[in-house]
Formats: C-alpha cells, sequence, structure tokens
C-alpha cells in the first residue's frame, strides 16, 4: 500500500514586512480581516503591499515516512519560515500544508525553563509543554535524565547548570518525544563533541523507526551524518531538492559566489582597457561543465575584450570558496607564459589538473593587470562557479573530509 | 501512541479560521482541556518562582490592596473627603472589599497580554496550547484574589460586620467581575500586543477608572443608574457583589445583571478573537 507523505507542502507563498510601522498596520488590517472573517486570499502578483516581499515562494514538496531532509541556504532564503509554517506558528499566504499525526519540534532548546526550579520540575514543565502527559513523562523521566547525564545535578536548580547542561536536559526532553514529523533548526551545532555525536545517533534511531526529520542548519559538514536528502533555499525559492553532497555542494557554490561578490567588480578609472567579459569550466574533453568529481581536470576557459593591441599582460586567478578566503593564486607569468591581447575578443583556458577538492562549492576571481605590478586593469569576483559533487565524504569518522583530498598512505 | 493520532492530518491554509467557528471552538476547547495538565505545570512553575526570590514572601499579594486602603483611611481621617458608608458597616471594610475586587478585575484584565509578553519566546517557537497560559493566568488572578479576601475575615470580626446568607454569592459575583476583566483583557489583547500604546494608555487610565468606580465613596441611591455606572464594566459587578457581603439583603441592579449575563459570550468571543490572532501576531512578533 502507498503511504501518504508525512508532510505535504503545497505551493505554499509567504508574505514578509521589515518595515516595522508598515509591518505593525498590515498586522492590525489582517487580524480585522481575519477576526471578521472577510479575508479574501488574492491573486499573488497584487497581493504584495509597499514595503513587503516574499519570504517564501511557491514551495513545494513531500516528505516520505522515515526520512531526513537539511533545508539549507543562506541567510535570510527562507528556510526558517518555511519551518514556522510547517510548525503551524505562522499560516501560509497562499497554498496549504498538510501534516499527518503528531509533530515535534527542536528548535532554542530549553525554551521555557524556568532557572529557579530544579531539573527535575523543569523536565515535567518542560514536557508539558511539548505536549507530553505527567504519566509520559513519569514512564520516561529516568531515560531523558540518562540521556542527558545529568542524573546527579537533576534535583538542582537549573540556574546552578552549564549552558551545554541546559542544552542536554532540553535536546533530551524533545528528543524523547515521540512525533512522526520532527522539526529541527539549529540545534545541530550545540553541546560538547560526545554529547553530539550522541545526538546523531540517537536522530538516525530515529529516522530507521520510521521518523520523518526536517532540519534547518548552516552547519552542512554535519548533514550526510543525518540527512538523505536536501532542499536548498535561495531568495524564497527551492533551487535544488536532491541527493545531500550535491547539494552541499550547490550551497557552497552561491556562498562561495556571494562571498566573493562585494564588490562584484574593482576596476581602474581609465575608461579603455581589458575587460573580463565571460568565465565558463569545461570538463577535459572541452565541454561546458559546472558538476565535477574529486580528481578531475577542470578547463577555466575566459573570454576577455581589449580595446587595442596591448603586450606583456598579467592575469591573476584566485580560487576560493564558500567558508575560506582564497585556498589558490595563480598568475600567468608563473609558468612564464605571456600574454598579448588583441583588438576584440580575446580567450585563454587555464587547466587544472586533478581538482585536489572535496565535496564542495568553488569561484574564482579574475584579476587583469598590465606589466607592471602597479598597472591594475580590473578584477571580477564570484566567476565560473563550480561543484565537487563527489565521490561522497564521510563526516562520521569512518572517511575523509575536508577541504582537500591529501594524498596519503599508513606504514 | 493511538493509530488515531499518527493519522491524524493538520492542514495548514491562509482561510480564516472564523469562516469555520464550529471547528474553532470546538478546537479551543480541545486545546483547554488537553492543556489542563500543562496549565497547572506552569500555574505551580509561577507559584514557586514567584517569591522565592523575596524576603517578605506571600505578604506581597496582600501588601498592595491593604496599602491602598491604608491611604484612603489616611485621607478621610485628615477630613480630605467624605465618606457616608452604609450604616453599621465600616470605612474600613467598605474600602478594603471594594479594593480588593477592584485589584482581580484590573488584574485579571492585564492578565493576557502579560502573559504572552513573559513567554514571549515560548509562544514565537513552540507550537503549544497557548490556551494554557491563559488558564494558568486566571488560576493565578483568583488565587490571588483568594488570599487577598482572607484579608476580610479578620476585618470582618474586628468591625463586627453582622454576616448574612447573601454573602455566599460573594464568591460567585467575583468570579463574574474576574472574567470579565478577562474577557475584555482578550479583547484588547491583539491590538495591545501589535501597539503598545494600548498597554500605555491602560496604565494612564487606570488611577482615574478606579476613582470612577464607587471603590472609596458610597454612589447615592439616584445615581445608581446613571450612565457612568452602565459605561463602567468594572462598577456593576463589583458594586453589586460588595452588596452581598455588606448589605442585608440581596440588593441587585439592572447593570449588573446586564454585565454578569454578558460575561460568558464576551470570554468565548475573547477566546476566539486571541486564538485568531495568535498566527498573525506571532508572524509580526519576530517582524
Amino acid at each position: 500500500m502507498e503511504q501518504r507523505p508525512v508532510l505535504r507542502v503545497n505551493q505554499v507563498w509567504k508574505k514578509y514586512c521589515r518595515n516595522l510601522k508598515r509591518s505593525m498596520w498590515y498586522g492590525l488590517r489582517d487580524l480585522a480581516k481575519h477576526t471578521l472573517g472577510i479575508h479574501r486570499p488574492q491573486p499573488l502578483r497584487d497581493a504584495l503591499r509597499p514595503g513587503e516581499f516574499y519570504a517564501v515562494r511557491e514551495a513545494d514538496f513531500e516528505l516520505p515516512e522515515g526520512q531526513c531532509i537539511g533545508l539549507i541556504g543562506p541567510n535570510g532564503a527562507g528556510k526558517s519560515t518555511m519551518l514556522k509554517m510547517i510548525n503551524g506558528l505562522i499560516r501560509p499566504d497562499s497554498g496549504s500544508i498538510s501534516i499527518r499525526g503528531r509533530t515535534g519540534a527542536l528548535i532554542e532548546l530549553g525554551t521555557g525553563f524556568n532557572p529557579i526550579l530544579s531539573g527535575r520540575e523543569n523536565v515535567y514543565i518542560n514536557g508539558a509543554v511539548l505536549g507530553m502527559k505527567k504519566r509520559d513523562v513519569d514512564h520516561l523521566f529516568d531515560d531523558i535524565v540518562g540521556f542527558a547525564e545529568l542524573e546527579h545535578v537533576i534535583d538542582d536548580p537549573i540556574r546552578t547548570y552549564s549552558s551545554g547542561m541546559r542544552i542536554r536536559l532540553g535536546y533530551a526532553v524533545a528528543a524523547h518525544l515521540r512525533p512522526q514529523l520532527l522539526i529541527m533548526d539549529e540545534v545541530l551545532a550545540v553541546g560538547d563533541v560526545g554529547f553530539r555525536m550522541k545526538c546523531f545517533q540517537h536522530l538516525r534511531t530515529l529516522v530507521q523507526q520510521g521518523v520523518s526529520i526536517i532540519l534547518v542548519t548552516h552547519a552542512v559538514g554535519l548533514l550526510p551524518r543525518v540527512a538523505t536528502r536536501v532542499i536548498l533555499f535561495e531568495k524564497g525559492r527551492i533551487t535544488f531538492d536532491g541527493d545531500v553532497q550535491p547539494g552541499i555542494a550547490r550551497y557552497e557554490e552561491c556562498l562561495a559566489v556571494r562571498n566573493q561578490q562585494s564588490p562584484a567588480v574593482v576596476s581602474t578609472s581609465e575608461l579603455n582597457h581589458p575587460r573580463l567579459v565571460a568565465a565558463q569550466t569545461l570538463n577535459a574533453a572541452g565541454l561546458p561543465q559546472r558538476d565535477f568529481q574529486t580528481g578531475d581536470s577542470l578547463r577555466l576557459r575566459l573570454t576577455i575584450e581589449s580595446p587595442g593591441q596591448l603586450t606583456d599582460q598579467r592575469l591573476i586567478v584566485n580560487l576560493g570558496t564558500a567558508n575560506t578566503d582564497t585556498v589558490a593564486s595563480i598568475s600567468n607569468a608563473y609558468l612564464n607564459r605571456t600574454i598579448e591581447w588583441q583588438p576584440g575578443q580575446n580567450q585563454i583556458e587555464l587547466t587544472i589538473e586533478k581538482l585536489p577538492f572535496l565535496v564542495g562549492g568553488f569561484a574564482f576571481d579574475i584579476s587583469l593587470y598590465g606589466p607592471q605590478l602597479d598597472d591594475f586593469h580590473e578584477r571580477r569576483m564570484g566567476q565560473g562557479a563550480f561543484r565537487i559533487i563527489g565521490p561522497s565524504i564521510d563526516t562520521s569518522g569512518y572517511g575523509i573530509c575536508g577541504l582537500v583530498a591529501l594524498p596519503h598512505h599508513w606504514d | 501512541m493511538s493509530t488515531d493520532d499518527t493519522q491524524h492530518e493538520t492542514v495548514y491554509e491562509p482561510r480564516p479560521d472564523i469562516q469555520r467557528p464550529a471547528v474553532l471552538l470546538a478546537g479551543i476547547a480541545r486545546d483547554i482541556w488537553t492543556s489542563r495538565g500543562l496549565a497547572w505545570r506552569l500555574f505551580l512553575r509561577n507559584l514557586r518562582g514567584q517569591y522565592r526570590q523575596t524576603l517578605l514572601g506571600l505578604l506581597w499579594a496582600f501588601l498592595p490592596p491593604l496599602a491602598n486602603t491604608a491611604i484612603w483611611i489616611f485621607l478621610r481621617k485628615q477630613g480630605v473627603f467624605q465618606l457616608e458608608a452604609q450604616p453599621g458597616v465600616s470605612d474600613v471594610v467598605y474600602i478594603l472589599t471594594g479594593m480588593i475586587l477592584w485589584q482581580a478585575f484590573i488584574d485579571a484584565l492585564q492578565m493576557p497580554q502579560a502573559r504572552i509578553n513573559e513567554n514571549r519566546g515560548m509562544v514565537s517557537k513552540l507550537n503549544f496550547p497557548r490556551e494554557s497560559l491563559l488558564m494558568e493566568g486566571l488560576g493565578d488572578v483568583m488565587f490571588n484574589f483568594a488570599i487577598r479576601a482572607l484579608l476580610l475575615v479578620p476585618a470582618f470580626w474586628w468591625y463586627e460586620v453582622p454576616l448574612s446568607s447573601t454573602i455566599l454569592l460573594f464568591p460567585v459575583l467575583a468570579l463574574l467581575l474576574v472574567l470579565l476583566g478577562f474577557a475584555l483583557g482578550l479583547i484588547l489583547f491583539p491590538i495591545g500586543s501589535l501597539y503598545q500604546d494600548v498597554g500605555r494608555l491602560i496604565t494612564l487610565v487606570l488611577p482615574f477608572w478606579m476613582i470612577l468606580t464607587p471603590i472609596i465613596y458610597v454612589l447615592p441611591e439616584t445615581a445608581q443608574h446613571s450612565w457612568l455606572v452602565w459605561a463602567n464594566p468594572a462598577a456593576p459587578l463589583l458594586m453589586c457583589a460588595r452588596d452581598m457581603v455588606l448589605s442585608q439583603s440581596i440588593v441587585w441592579s439592572t447593570p449588573a445583571i446586564v454585565y454578569g449575563v454578558l460575561t460568558l459570550p464576551l470570554v468565548v468571543w475573547g477566546l476566539l478573537v486571541f486564538r485568531i490572532s495568535m498566527p498573525i501576531l506571532v508572524e509580526r512578533m519576530t517582524a
């Protein structure tokens, strides 16, 4: 029998307003309309009021039983808004969200803890807030405290706990809910390493038991440990929905481009200077390609427009990632390659042999110079973005991960 | 976990909930019922937490009405104003009874906003029955009222106030007064959450409102039906409740009956408004 999905997000749109005064006024109007029942969903293109924009556009996906998806994207891309709608805290402006069974949320662990009361009292309160009955908590109490490893201090007031202990207790309570759908927001990167490992182990067990999980995180390196699928949000839209590693690569590529984009172009004040008009990555066979494997060769084809014949030119190519500054910089002078621009368009190719990088996203900064040290023409950021999508990395301690694959052997 | 629980489908869509009032009311009733345990836990949490860091402890519950009464008695003794209390009833008992009722009314009025403000973090991040916060708040208001009402026992004994059976109606009317304040608080709450002007206005208006309510003076017979009584939601039930303890006979007034009958529908309406406005307010809370 075909199982209905646990979560169905159907063509969801959500408006948002950053201006406080306007936002309050719109809130008041929405209140009036909803209280009087005269609210009518408008056609989307007319529905935006001044100062509003769509924080989520056309989101559409399903989550089957026992799947863990990572919701990723740059800040302000709409992930958290999406999560709030799934959690039922706010309503979509268009479309619908249906959820089968009970939803649990791990958001800001320990929300509602009272510092004056003991850990024991707070476990009961937190459990009740999350929808557990007293006898459920009675039944699970020892497991919860054991999971949090706080048996020795459970009767002390919470304010004597360290932040790590509070988070452990918060996670332990929430983790013992038995929801069909578990929503997690940025709670993976908390606690000490040992406890984090325990959480991952626990999440994997939940997934095996058929619990569906949505987790929002910026720590994408941790995703492969639990997630089996990634949804990437960019400017409110879903731009990728698929396997974890290519998804992470897409996300990092988009970060790499954004990182290098401010400002996108720096150029000399001279009006006539050579300009980079296109940058494209090609595979070894010379065909345009953006997805590579570790160890592949990559050719970067640059198109430069020159106002006249210029000799003894220099080209500097910097390679950067989402999380680092430049990781490699190459000047044509290094291999004594001379460059001469002809009037009009010129093409030049740089081949990088055996890309040493592991799964991730990358982009180039291209700088054009004349013969002298200070003959600067222009620099363009975030060019020729590409991704390494495989082979799979392993962040759980049974393989390799990081930025590059180091050739190595053991003796 | 029952199969029913795992197959239950929740749908979130833009359509206003008020278009299906029966579903909405059923949801409110269900949440109030299922969150009674949570409300009780929160009530105990606040009770235990509230006075743990004070020296005087529970005495703080008694102090505001006592201090208020003391000031007015002092002023009257100085001859600043005249009070013709009911024959055979001491001024102290008269003012204290009124003060305790008034305090319960304004506590209930300000409670919904205060509860949501205190629990803003939980409200904007977790999906739990928010009605539990209201139930807890009501419990708190009534608990404080009950404690203060205990003040009346020694006062009655000391001033030898004659008691009659109508005193049994006092708690009922006090409850109605609290519920009326609660309903008004619920109806003001959504606007007050968006615009802090509402809260500031209430703070500004409260002292005048208290003076307009016959707490420190006796309303003359001729003024019992004046528009000042009709327009002041606090007055009719407060006066009636006080009459029940201090007067020998039941003195029903038309405004008290009208407000009494209106209270429950107003509470239901307030709960509807509260429920409908929650997602809209959470959206603006994070804005």
